[in-house]
């Protein structure tokens, strides 16, 4: 008798689960963005459109992209707009035909390093340099190469973070570094972590001096009183940005393309800026405390591989 | 020929192999089978990418070594620790248990972090008494990480597996005719425990091979690459077609290997030796040697599961990452923020996930298990296919032979689940139940027991042990996972680990560790009244 109430049971929940699959017509978004920062976003869309219907699919950049991959290879995409965290996937999948091309209104007022075909930047993110209380910070990136800082130096991996590829790329390309400054780094004990999120936590409980990550990462850590301070580097910290794109295959062109405007809208920079990260707007005040400078996309795009594997030859694997 | 087939199976039998049949093929089989496909349409080009590039074999190679060398140490610790508290009364027993299997409690992808957090360089330890274990980063941090998590699962199963056979009154009648308790040890306790070291051997190896979380967090920064690792940085590339391709290739490759060392472990336990009796002598009582072996059961316990769980817990209640955890720097807010958006929900789907996935795969299990009594199909050695695949790529399998059809739902975990953790399930019934003598339910049908009657009375009681072992060790699992939900959750069925996860990156550990002590509280509240629940009806006697 118990065991029929148990198998029953499992039934229930079986059909239950199954029954709960999402009923077409609404907004589907995949994101890679910070949850808050995506939350504050779909919270300002659904003030301004009431009835609008809006599903969020966030995960990490690995996951997201897996997930694409196997939609594109069974079924077809399933998001109607994409918002991902730096442009290096996003300009494969334009290339590849999965993007809708077509001019938001609000993207004419962006700078022209922000603006494609078919995706647009909403906000930017830099990478700067973060050191323990206490430790005499570097002036410039070379600094980092100082026999002063031999062995507690951590920067996240670029085979797994877009924003350390974005520093990779940045200096491959720059005359006075080049991947001899990786050498450098690597010669000097530097240590390849997983995320910039652990850089920060490493800095932070002493294991190393100096890193490499998001000033967003540091920020969070130092305004929740961690022990440590951000450096922007006198030759400038290195940004990168956030892109948006609506799906070639959207059901709902129009709404997809409407969620697009408000992102670059005042209303949804506002929020972005509130959530601790810069906006691509000029017109929402943010204050830059440094020299930012930014990386070619167009010409990293065709050399990722090479450059992984360049950068692989010198930090092991 | 079919007829023939069917009509020398009973009803019971054919409607068995039936649902396994039915269930492998769905959840298993259709996936991996359309993963196969994309493999071989990624074509040869794609394999000598990641087969025959400069460097591809060094990641492949430290995942062999890691693994083997950890599945040998596994071995030999969960073995030491069964065998030797194994005269132990129920109660010293039951501790022994609760502490072999308590770092269980630790989600594997924050076992690695509370380590560096309780014994790295500026860690709970180093803070402390000033001592900190700068190996710990590198390939030794990862092979005793891996040992770490590995234990549990292999102690339930050699455990399981000694308390359902009579091998004590066997030991003891060697004793009596004058051999050495090592030649006792060698003769009689060893081929008795096999099947279930085959058992558990594969599946450390397995766990050791896929391993994803260790192995970034601790081998990362010392440039020692594993298949996994490398396989996560083809998939962040995976817009890419050419490295979804590669990322396809390489877990095959891993999948293909561990068929090969699951094969060999099943088809070397083709005979194993069963015993005709259940123990009847009275145990052996703890002795001098019991004693050391209970001290160094409660270190293990200290070391590898008190102080990261206490580390942990200081780090979840801390307000900002590397300050000092006392009470100034004290702080709610780590889990007031997991607690914030809708996680009272998740950690329903969660929960809901878990005890379904460990109930599907205990029943489908233990009737593989019964219904390979007389002879084996290799159904079992296929379903560890899918245990093999790391979590990211079971996942896309699962999506692109079910994504049209059930995205977003909790169906599709679900069935994720069943694939990945089978063998979890399988394994640990299939080591006990190889030492039980088919004499003993053939005597109860000879008296007239039907069939089923026969399973409930006879088997199952025996089995008790590896049953409880095989539903908590898949339980646990489900409940911790976050590789596969993250990838199939949709809009309602988000885990407890998504949702939290999302909240912030993996990296901050602070929010990090409080879903780690949440998790760790739920399962603590669900696993005690179980716990004591089938104590009295004697599962852990």
């Amino acid at each position: 008798m118990r065991s029929k109430l148990v198998v029953a049971a499992v039934l229930w929940v079986v059909v239950a689960a199954a029954c709960s699959g999402d009923d077409g017509d609404t907004l589907r978004i995949y994101t890679s963005v910070t949850q808050g920062t995506v939350d504050s976003v779909v919270e300002g869309f659904g003030l301004l459109n009431p009835d609008a219907t809006i599903e969020v699919f966030r995960a990490p950049t690995g996951e997201l992209a897996g997930r694409i991959a196997a939609e594109r290879r069974a079924g077809g995409l399933g998001a109607d707009v994409l918002w991902l965290t730096d442009p290096l996937s996003m300009q494969q999948y334009s290339g590849d035909g999965l993007l809708r091309a077509w001019q938001p209104a609000s993207a004419a007022s962006l700078p022209e390093e922000f603006r494609t075909e078919t995706f647009w930047g909403t906000r930017i993110l830099t990478m700067v340099v973060v050191v323990g209380d206490g430790i005499t910070p570097p002036a410039t990136w070379l600094d980092l190469t100082d026999p002063r800082f031999e062995g507690r130096i951590a920067f996240p991996d670029p085979g797994f973070a877009g924003s350390s590829f974005a520093v990779l790329g940045y200096f491959a390309a720059t005359d006075g570094y080049g991947l001899d400054f990786y050498q450098a780094l690597s010669d000097n004990g530097a240590v390849q972590l997983n995320a910039p999120g652990e850089v920060v936590t490493g800095v932070a409980e002493g294991r190393f001096e100096a890193g490499i990550t998001l000033r967003f990462s540091a920020q969070n850590a130092v305004d929740n009183g961690s022990p440590l301070s951000i450096v922007w580097p006198e030759d400038g910290a290195i940004s990168l940005y956030s892109p948006i794109a609506v799906s070639a295959t959207s059901n709902d062109v129009g709404a997809a393309e409407g969620f697009v405007e408000y992102v670059l809208s005042r209303d949804a920079q506002e929020r972005i800026a509130a959530t601790g990260w810069q906006p691509i707007s000029q017109e929402v005040p943010w204050e830059v405390e440094g020299l930012q400078v930014t990386v070619d996309w167009v010409d990293l795009f065709d050399h990722q591989a090479e450059l992984l594997g360049a950068y692989r030859e010198v930090f092991g694997g | 020929m079919v007829d023939q087939l069917v009509s020398r199976l009973s009803a019971p039998r054919l409607w068995g192999w039936v649902v396994v049949v039915v269930v492998a093929s769905a959840a298993v089989g259709f996936p991996l089978f359309d993963l196969g496909r994309e493999v071989i349409g990624a074509g040869s080009s794609a394999a000598l990418e990641v087969l025959g590039g400069d460097g591809a074999w060094s990641p492949i190679v430290n995942t062999i070594w890691t693994s083997s060398l950890v599945t040998v140490l596994t071995l030999s610790g969960a073995t030491a620790v069964a065998v030797a508290t194994g005269g132990f009364s129920a109660r010293r027993r039951l501790l022994v248990l609760v502490a072999m299997a308590s770092p269980l409690l630790v989600p594997p992808f924050v076992s690695a972090l509370s380590w560096v957090a309780a014994y790295g360089p500026g860690g709970l330890i180093d803070d402390g008494i000033g001592i900190s274990l700068p190996w710990l980063i590198g390939p030794v941090g990862v092979v005793i990480l891996l040992v770490v998590n590995a234990m549990p699962i292999a102690y339930l199963i050699v455990n399981a597996a000694i308390r359902s056979r009579g091998e004590r009154d066997l030991v003891r009648a060697a004793r009596v005719c004058g051999a050495t308790s090592l030649r006792a040890f060698w003769t009689i306790t060893m081929p008795l425990l096999r099947p279930a070291l085959l058992a558990s051997g594969a599946i450390t190896f397995i766990m050791s091979a896929n391993a994803f979380g260790v192995p970034v967090v601790l081998g990362t920064p010392a440039r020692f690459p594993t298949a996994t690792t490398r396989l996560y940085q083809d998939l962040v590339l995976s817009a890419d077609p050419a490295a979804f391709d590669r990322v396809l290739v390489l877990a095959a490759f891993l999948g293909i290997m561990t068929l090969v060392v699951v094969g060999v472990a099943d088809m070397s336990n083709r005979d194993p030796i069963r015993l005709r009796t259940e123990p009847s002598g009275p145990r052996l009582d703890s002795s001098d040697a019991g004693r050391g072996a209970a001290m160094a059961v409660a270190v293990y316990f200290g070391v590898t599961a008190a102080v990261p769980i206490v580390a942990l817990v200081m780090t979840s209640f801390t307000r900002g990452v590397g300050l000092a955890p006392f009470p100034p720097n004290w702080t709610f807010d780590n889990f007031r923020e997991a607690f914030a958006s809708g996680a009272g929900s998740a950690f329903a789907t969660s929960l809901t996930l878990a005890v379904v996935a460990a109930s599907v795969v205990l029943l489908l299990g233990g009737l593989l298990v019964a219904l390979e009594r007389r002879r084996r199909t290799g159904v079992g050695t296929v379903a560890a296919l899918a245990f093999a695949v790391p979590g990211s790529v079971v996942a896309v399998a699962v999506l692109l032979a079910y994504g049209p059809w059930l995205r977003d739902t909790v169906l599709i975990i679900l069935v994720a689940y069943v694939a990945k953790f089978w063998a979890l399930g399988h394994r640990p019934i299939a080591g006990s139940a190889d030492a039980i003598s088919p004499e003993l339910s053939g005597a109860a049908r000879v008296s007239g027991a039907g069939a089923l009657t026969a399973v409930r009375t006879i088997t199952v009681p025996l089995l008790r042990p590896a049953l409880a072992a095989a539903w908590l060790i898949v339980f646990m699992f489900a409940l911790h996972e976050i590789t596969i939900s993250s990838l199939l959750y949709g809009p309602g069925s988000a885990t407890l680990a998504v949702t939290v996860l999302n909240l912030r990156q993996l990296g901050d550990p602070t929010v990090t560790a409080a879903l780690a002590v949440l998790l760790t509280a739920g399962v603590g509240a669900t696993a005690i009244p179980i716990v004591a629940l089938s104590r009295r009806s004697g599962v852990f006697r």
